[in-house]
């Protein structure tokens, strides 16, 4: 009985053994192709990244690793140190504290750096069959390459910018239903980023 | 079974290690988004370098690095080692210092955005 209780442990105790490891190695695998995104890890939703985030981040790594450090020495779970926690109570005290500062003015729920790209001219009037150059700015990242494309209306647009107005309908629109496009600037650089201009067509 | 116990240990310890190699590493190559990390985010001087979160990543890396060290030579004696007293303070003067110029830049200083 002794011998079968044994060998169930070493079953039980080999099939958690592959779970622990298949699932750290598949954390891993996800996180290294990509498919568990790390990249706003310490963001805030305006986009900018966030002292407090981080600390709490860097204090977490702390408490983890020195924490199995001392269970692999000894084979027992220590009691964490009044100051231990003290300390982990400043951090995510002052994490509270300064979100609360931060979304109580609305500047504090945009991001510091501005918009990302910028069209120029935003609303324009364009005759039927004419062009339009359209310029866009990537105030964070000058020189960046950018994308233009005709979001509704008619027309078409090139990657320099140019816009071409369709040809006059016919038979033409009674006065004051001028038709509109929109056109669309985005840039690599930061891929949530994109500027609209309007178009009117007379 | 103490092979096993062995086996555990060590896919936790290079999970661990791992997952804190990986995170560093994005954070330093840029794949973890650090815009702005610090630079002050209210006021006037909007985007501009903040020193006082500058002084709280410096004690905050320090004071990470300094309970890694503690943590490593103390493991043997079965608890996580106790932090000087004055710690608390230290990084309580410091959170508080952080607190305080963005509470300044919040509700003192010119604001741009308004």
């Amino acid at each position: 009985m002794d011998r079968a209780f044994e060998i169930l442990a070493l079953v039980t105790g080999s099939v958690l053994c592959l779970l622990v490891g298949g699932f750290g190695f598949l954390i891993l695998w996800e996180i290294w192709v990509g498919n568990i995104d790390l990249s706003k890890l310490i963001s805030e939703p305006t986009g900018d990244a966030s002292m407090s985030r981080f600390q709490l981040l860097v204090f977490t790594f702390v408490i983890a690793l020195s924490l199995f450090l001392v269970v692999v020495a000894t084979q027992e779970v220590p009691n964490i140190p009044g100051t231990v926690l003290t300390l982990l109570g400043i951090s995510g005290s002052s994490y509270l504290v300064s979100k609360g500062i931060q979304f109580s003015d609305p500047a504090g729920i945009t991001s510091a750096r501005g918009q990302d790209i910028v069209v120029s001219p935003g609303k324009i009037s364009v005759g039927y069959g004419q062009k339009q150059q359209f310029t866009a700015q990537v105030p964070n990242k000058p020189g960046a390459a950018v994308k233009w494309l005709v979001l509704a209306g008619d027309g078409t647009i090139d990657q320099t910018g140019l816009y071409v107005a369709p040809p006059p309908p016919s038979p033409p629109l009674p006065s004051g239903t001028g038709a509109h496009a929109t056109i669309q600037v985005t840039t690599d650089a930061f891929p949530d980023a994109y500027d609209l201009a309007v178009v009117t067509l007379v | 079974m103490d092979l096993l116990l062995q086996v555990v240990r060590w896919e936790v310890w290079i999970f661990l290690l791992a997952l804190a190699g990986t995170v560093a590493f994005q954070l330093l190559t840029g794949r973890i988004n650090t815009t702005n990390l610090l630079s002050r985010k209210l006021g006037g001087s909007r985007g501009d370098i903040s020193p006082e979160r500058v002084q709280l990543l410096a004690t905050t890396l320090g004071a990470a690095f300094y309970y890694v060290m503690q943590a490593a030579a103390a493991a043997k004696s079965g608890k996580l080692p106790d932090v000087p007293e004055t710690w608390p303070a230290v990084m309580g003067g410091s959170n508080l210092i952080y607190l305080g110029g963005k509470a300044y830049a919040r509700f003192f200083a010119n604001s741009d955005s308004k």
